[in-house]
């Protein structure tokens, strides 16, 4: 898909690593939210929200990954049809578009979770506990006050790490394009691309019918 | 009217190639700062909340999860054995067993090209050498791939749950006639074609085939009644039902199919038994196949996470805006009945579906169309049901048909010739639309008669 598509790299394996991580904790707390309450009949306070907050940084983070791996979709209709010269064009002002795009919610994202930072500090999740390694934190926040709860800038710090990231991304990816080593922003449907994003899901049942 | 241009941007952006999640992010944005007062920060506000306002939402990758170990770890084989041990022997056979094969892996998977890969990528080959021709038997499966959002469990029910608030058990129990009556119209069709064309039967294989078939198929199939059977027992909520079944299905394809994960063997041999190798409990936790899985699963899920946040951006905008309000207003002014308010439904979302992704599409149509069918008296759980046919059709239909690029690259055929080929049975699909339209108590039936009626807030 990508023009020039380089060995796995260090920084390949600690995306693919984050994202099967994530998933796998996602899966198992659930599961055994569910185990605590029929067995123990007890139930994981914190499961629920823990679980959605490792689905906001999932998304979020893989998000930008999915840019430089190009695996977002899109209508390629047009863009298949025009001469190259003018592809390019569009996939530049598309480019430029996702960058505005991103630019846009870093800025929007830092000035929703900067207060929680500063002034706001004192703001907890509801159910999350701190754990023992960041008990520093009340010291450095929030002026000594101990915190009952994870502060809530924390998981919040999704917003403007990923948005940062998908910015770097983006430009990244107009860079190339603009240069000629990649074709388009979204992902190629020709018969013969077997890499083909949507059959991901699918690809491991290929590789079983084999 | 300025909705409108909003609109017009979303389409502009899509067709000069900016990804689906950017083009509705960014309209709504760019709406958002230019026409009215909102700040950028409540919009970062809403991307989060995506999340984690929305529990409903995180069923999905548990879903695509729980469906990628059951691909991976074998199920389909065992589904198309099962299948072909019992419908085999008809007229066309192996086609009608590819039909019966995705409705049951439609029961495990809650997506359609999901389906379309985990069946089609064995039984297209497999039809090729029966003798039916490639065009065949593509659009055989292109079409009977679309059960998987139709037969429960299914991602576009979860979002459409997501996005009016109607119950998610409601909905998959919903789908279940629906999904039966669908396929069983597409199995007619091809039994009728293969009288004619006099298309190959296979002998009949035996009720101790059907038998062992059915044993092995049984571990995959009984996800279904996990997931049911938890959600309406009210054991767990469709959330959990999805965490357990992704677990079950892991353990399936380590433990007891073996397919993948530390007991795997090369093909053609015996798996390792796990008395062999007890430490596989925990080594299967870790083994390069379950991080495979659970990547690709991930990958799934961000790709179509990240559209349907963009998609709640676009929808905190429209609801900003009153413009579901001022839409009601004005077709309940014009005197639009039930019926025709159908017709215009399936109008907008046969058109949407041409170019959108089904989940993003339905989070923006979805809460436009709520109020006025509440305001109709439609079932709101028909509607849905309504809807995820309208996703069915829109996926097999030029020129944005997810299943129809994946059927391509499954079946290595031009994404032209798969339109083609799937055309006469797409003909049957708009025949199952327009009577679910118009038929509700096939959608309605089962989850008033199991949950009771459906009591609808305003």
């Amino acid at each position: 898909m990508s023009g020039s598509e380089p060995d796995k790299g260090f920084f390949d394996t600690i995306e693919e690593t984050f994202i099967a991580l994530i998933l796998g904790i996602m899966t198992l707390i659930t599961f055994a939210n569910v185990i605590a309450r029929y067995l123990f009949n007890s139930n994981i306070l914190w499961a629920l929200e823990a679980t959605v907050f490792l689905f906001a940084w999932l998304v979020l983070i893989g998000a930008s990954y999915g840019v430089k791996k190009t695996f977002h979709i899109g209508v390629d209709a047009v863009v298949n049809l025009v001469p190259t010269g003018v592809r390019r064009i569009m996939s530049v002002i598309s480019g430029l578009c996702c960058i505005a795009f991103a630019a846009l919610l870093l800025k929007g994202s830092w000035d929703y979770w900067a207060p929680f930072v500063g002034r706001q500090a004192f703001y907890e999740t509801q159910d999350l506990p701190v754990p023992f390694f960041l008990v520093w934190l009340k010291d450095v926040f929030n002026e000594g006050e101990a915190y009952e709860k994870l502060p809530r800038f924390i998981p919040y710090f999704v917003l403007p790490l990923s948005m940062a990231l998908l910015l770097l991304r983006f430009v990244q990816a107009t860079i190339r394009i603009f240069r000629g080593e990649q074709d388009l922003l979204i992902a190629g449907h020709d018969a013969d691309e077997v890499d083909n994003p949507v059959l991901t899901d699918g690809k491991s049942a290929a590789g079983d019918a084999s | 009217m300025l909705v409108v241009l909003l609109f017009a941007l979303i389409i502009g952006l899509m067709l000069i190639g900016v990804p689906i999640s950017v083009a509705l992010g960014l309209s709504s944005i760019l709406f958002l700062v230019v026409f009215s007062d909102g700040s950028l920060s409540s919009i970062a506000q809403t991307l989060f909340s995506a999340f984690s306002g929305h529990y409903t939402l995180l069923a999905i990758p548990f879903f695509i999860l729980a469906s990628s170990f059951m691909s991976t770890g074998g199920v389909a084989r065992r589904i198309i054995r099962f299948a072909n041990a019992l419908v085999g022997h008809f007229s066309g056979g192996l086609a009608i067993a590819s039909v019966v094969a995705c409705m049951m892996f439609a029961a495990l998977s809650g997506s359609s090209p999901a389906t379309v890969v985990a069946i089609g990528t064995i039984v297209i080959a497999g039809m090729r050498e029966a003798g039916y021709t490639k065009e065949f038997a593509a659009g055989i499966i292109c079409n009977a791939g679309t059960l998987g959002i139709l037969i429960p469990p299914s991602i576009v029910m979860v979002v459409y749950a997501a996005a009016t608030d109607v119950s998610v058990g409601r909905m998959f129990l919903a789908g279940v006639f629906p999904g039966l009556i669908a396929g069983i119209m597409l199995i007619m069709g091809i039994f009728v074609y293969a009288k004619v064309k006099g298309l190959p039967s296979q002998p009949f294989a035996g009720f101790r085939e059907i038998f062992d078939a059915g044993r092995e198929a049984f571990w995959g199939l009984f996800l279904i009644i996990i997931i049911l059977g938890g959600i309406y027992g009210g054991v767990f909520t469709p959330t959990e039902a999805a965490a357990v079944a992704a677990v079950y299905a892991f353990f399936i394809a380590n433990f007891v199919y073996r397919d993948m994960g530390p007991l795997a063997t090369a093909h053609g041999q015996n798996n390792t038994s796990f008395l062999r190798k007890p430490q596989s409990l925990l080594t299967a936790f870790f083994h390069p196949d379950t991080k495979n899985t659970l990547f690709e699963a991930g990958k799934l899920t961000i790709m179509l996470l990240f559209i349907i946040a963009n998609a709640l951006i676009l929808k905190h905008v429209l609801t900003e805006e009153r413009i579901p309000q001022i839409i009601t207003e004005a077709m309940l002014a014009a005197g639009l009945g039930p019926i025709m308010f159908l017709i215009v439904v399936n109008i907008i979302l046969l058109l949407g579906g041409q170019f959108m992704e089904p989940s993003g599409l339905l989070i923006i149509v979805a809460p436009l169309v709520f109020p006025i069918a509440v305001e109709l008296g439609i079932d709101p759980i028909h509607l849905g049901i309504i809807m995820v046919v309208n996703m069915e059709i829109g996926m097999i239909t030029p020129p944005v048909g997810l299943n129809l690029f994946v059927t391509a690259g499954v079946a290595k055929m031009s994404v032209l010739n798969v339109v083609k080929a799937a055309l006469p049975w797409v003909c049957i699909m708009f025949m199952f639309l327009i009577l679910v339209t118009y038929v509700p108590v096939i959608s309605t039936w089962l989850p008033t008669t199991l949950m009771g009626p459906e009591i609808i807030t305003r």
